[in-house]
């Protein structure tokens, strides 16, 4: 039996594969067995996953930037991030797998305090609880551009699944390159290929033509005329309407009363502590309750209509209801039911004044009976198949009896037909006397009988006693028919 | 990003943040050299009212193989007079070597080690064959077989 925490049994199989190989420094961690099977599924039908790559690339724990300050003894002396998948060693010390790995690669000692090291037998499971610590870490996600933060366990889920800005392949089979999920076009059409910007002829990937245009376009340029920034002809517009510091804008409070209205950047001061601030909040707030209570309002009304339509159709029904029912056909829907077992529904259906009210409750109640007649039917199935399997059973056991009755039958016959067999020989060689009756086949072939002669003495005797028929049951004789 | 480069990264914040006494940030303006300043600390005549100054060299395997640590000559930094520098800023200090080193060492162990190297020192004097060795030597320091004898000072 292997020693406790046996790496081949202790440890995961993500960690294991950190213990049995050492990764050279600009090779990818091996991805995870979840990533694998993503790669594999998703890539059936492009080219294969070794030449592009993993579908997304393995998380990097030590890039990650976590919210708190993490516990100098949360770090790993070798990496200083926060342990990911923590090896402990026989000497009490801690690291993570890889850097522990990389470590002893140049020397097979604990860096630490420099005890001999080997892999195999020095590598152990830490404590859970250094587990618990380092999941609940709060840290951002390393994607650029998403904000999200989230308890480290958590983070490969969002990274892997959730993620908007994490990098995937391109969906053109034949690139190369990676793209920000969310900019996956629905067509699933390659953004990376180049073409001209149409302003400054430029090459540009259609994936980064946008923050060419805000950016590095230096085609076509136009002067605000009021701050005199240059800016790509194209973008003049949005920059007059959203950023230029010199244009000419009110007070986002204009309406509540506020008569500021001056350059852009003063007004964006002033906004700071307009004065008409609190109130503004408060219109805006009225605003949105304005619009909620108007909903309300909405629903209301329709409610109040569909229960007035209501209203009228019963008076309507009130109406005819001295004309209705006809008798005769009351009396036959009462007649198909059980006696004694009057439903509410059948009331209803008495009650009910109008022909379509009738005609609508009759079609319910035989929906009804349906819906009863359609679960008796599936009781019945199932009380069916269990009583056959319960009559089954009993006689596949009988079968089975039967079957070992025959087979023991068949031995006896055998053993029979041997002795029979053997007794005719002997007769043939020796005479009747001298039978031997318990000599078995198997003996036969086994050991040679002792010389004829010897049958009638002492001889004979061992050697029926030595070689005679042993039975399976460990009884002396075999029973005789 | 390399190890190295997440290492190194890892190590200048906590750096920029706050460093011992005596030892100071000169310029880490990329990840393979830096320069740091350090002082001894206590009143050992040899080296009172002096500053040195060190010059780290990183290789992509940092922290698994050891930096390259010399003092650097300067018009007001010159090279401390040691049993165990060369008068070209060699260290010959086990630390710095492949067998001596260990991946938990980080550039402020390595200064506070040196600043210790010097604080116990009393011998004003230069490793033996200096003259020649500096004349001589072609090779970088961790290419140098050092040979750890005198563990006294």
């Amino acid at each position: 039996m292997p020693p406790p925490n046996t790496p081949d049994e202790s440890l995961p199989d993500e960690e294991q594969a950190n213990l049995a190989v050492f990764l050279p420094p600009d090779q990818p961690r091996r991805p995870d067995s979840i990533l694998e099977r993503r790669t594999t599924r998703t890539t059936e039908h492009q080219t294969a996953p070794s030449q592009r790559g993993p579908a997304i690339l393995p998380l990097d724990y030590q890039v990650l930037d976590y919210v708190d300050t993490v516990d100098d003894t949360l770090l790993c002396p070798v990496c200083r991030t926060a342990f990911h998948s923590p090896i402990i060693t026989t000497c009490g010390h801690t690291f993570c797998a890889t850097c522990i790995n990389r470590a002893l690669e140049m020397q097979p000692t604990c860096p630490i305090d420099r005890k001999p090291i080997n892999k195999t037998s020095d590598f152990h499971q830490p404590p859970l609880i250094i587990k618990e610590q380092l999941d609940r870490l709060k840290v951002k996600c390393p994607n650029v551009g998403c904000g999200h933060i989230c308890s480290r366990e958590h983070l490969e889920g969002h990274y892997e699944h959730r993620c908007e800005y994490t990098q995937v392949l391109c969906p053109s089979s034949w690139c190369e390159k990676r793209i920000a999920r969310r900019y996956v076009s629905a067509d699933s059409h390659c953004m990376h290929s180049e073409a001209p910007c149409q302003y400054c002829e430029e090459n540009v990937a259609e994936i980064d033509l946008s923050h060419h245009y805000d950016y590095l376009c230096n085609g076509v340029t136009a002067t605000c005329q009021q701050c005199e920034a240059s800016i790509v002809q194209h973008r003049l517009e949005k920059h007059i309407e959203e950023d230029c510091p010199e244009t000419e804008v009110d007070c986002q409070w204009f309406s509540i009363g506020c008569k500021v209205s001056d350059k852009r950047l003063i007004v964006f001061e002033h906004e700071k502590d307009c004065p008409y601030k609190i109130i503004g909040q408060l219109v805006k707030e009225r605003a949105e309750d304005r619009k909620l209570i108007d909903g309300l309002m909405g629903r209301i009304t329709v409610l109040e209509t569909r229960a007035y339509e209501r209203h009228e159709r019963q008076a309507r029904r009130a109406q005819r209801g001295s004309l209705w029912p006809p008798p005769s056909t009351t009396a036959g829907s009462q007649g198909d039911s059980v006696p004694g077992a009057e439903t509410e529904e059948e009331r209803y259906l008495r009650s009910s004044t109008s022909p379509e009210g009738y005609m609508l409750a009759r079609f319910e109640r035989l929906e009804s009976r349906m819906e009863d007649l359609a679960k008796q039917l599936q009781d019945m199935d199932a009380y069916q198949s269990s009583f056959v399997l319960q009559q089954l059973y009993p006689i596949n056991n009988q079968l089975v009896e039967l079957g070992s009755k025959v087979g023991v039958l068949n031995m006896h016959t055998t053993w029979l037909m041997n002795m029979q067999r053997f007794q005719q020989r002997a007769v043939q060689t020796n005479g009747p006397g001298l039978a031997n009756p318990g000599m078995s086949s198997a003996a036969e072939n086994n050991a040679p009988p002792p010389a004829v002669d010897d049958y009638s003495g002492p001889h004979y005797d061992q050697y029926y006693r030595t070689f005679r028929r042993r039975n399976s049951d460990g009884r002396d004789m075999p029973p005789r028919l | 990003m390399s190890f190295a480069t997440k290492r190194l990264g890892k190590e200048l914040s906590k750096i920029n943040n706050s460093l011992p006494p005596g030892i100071e940030l000169v310029s880490a303006d990329n990840f393979e050299e830096w320069f740091l300043d350090i002082r001894v600390l206590d009143n050992n005549p040899l080296y009172a009212n002096q500053v040195y100054r060190l010059k780290f060299k990183f290789s992509a395997q940092y922290p698994i193989e050891p930096p390259e640590v010399v003092f650097v000559k300067l018009a007001n930094r010159p090279i401390p007079i040691h049993p165990h520098i060369y008068s070209n800023g060699i260290i010959c200090l086990d630390l710095l070597g492949q067998q001596g080193w260990s991946p938990v060492q980080n550039v402020e162990s390595i200064c506070m080690s040196l600043q210790s190297m010097l604080t116990g020192n009393n011998k004003d004097e230069r490793p033996a064959g200096d003259e020649e060795f500096v004349r001589g030597n072609r090779l970088r320091p961790k290419d140098i077989d050092f040979y750890y004898h005198d563990n006294n000072v």
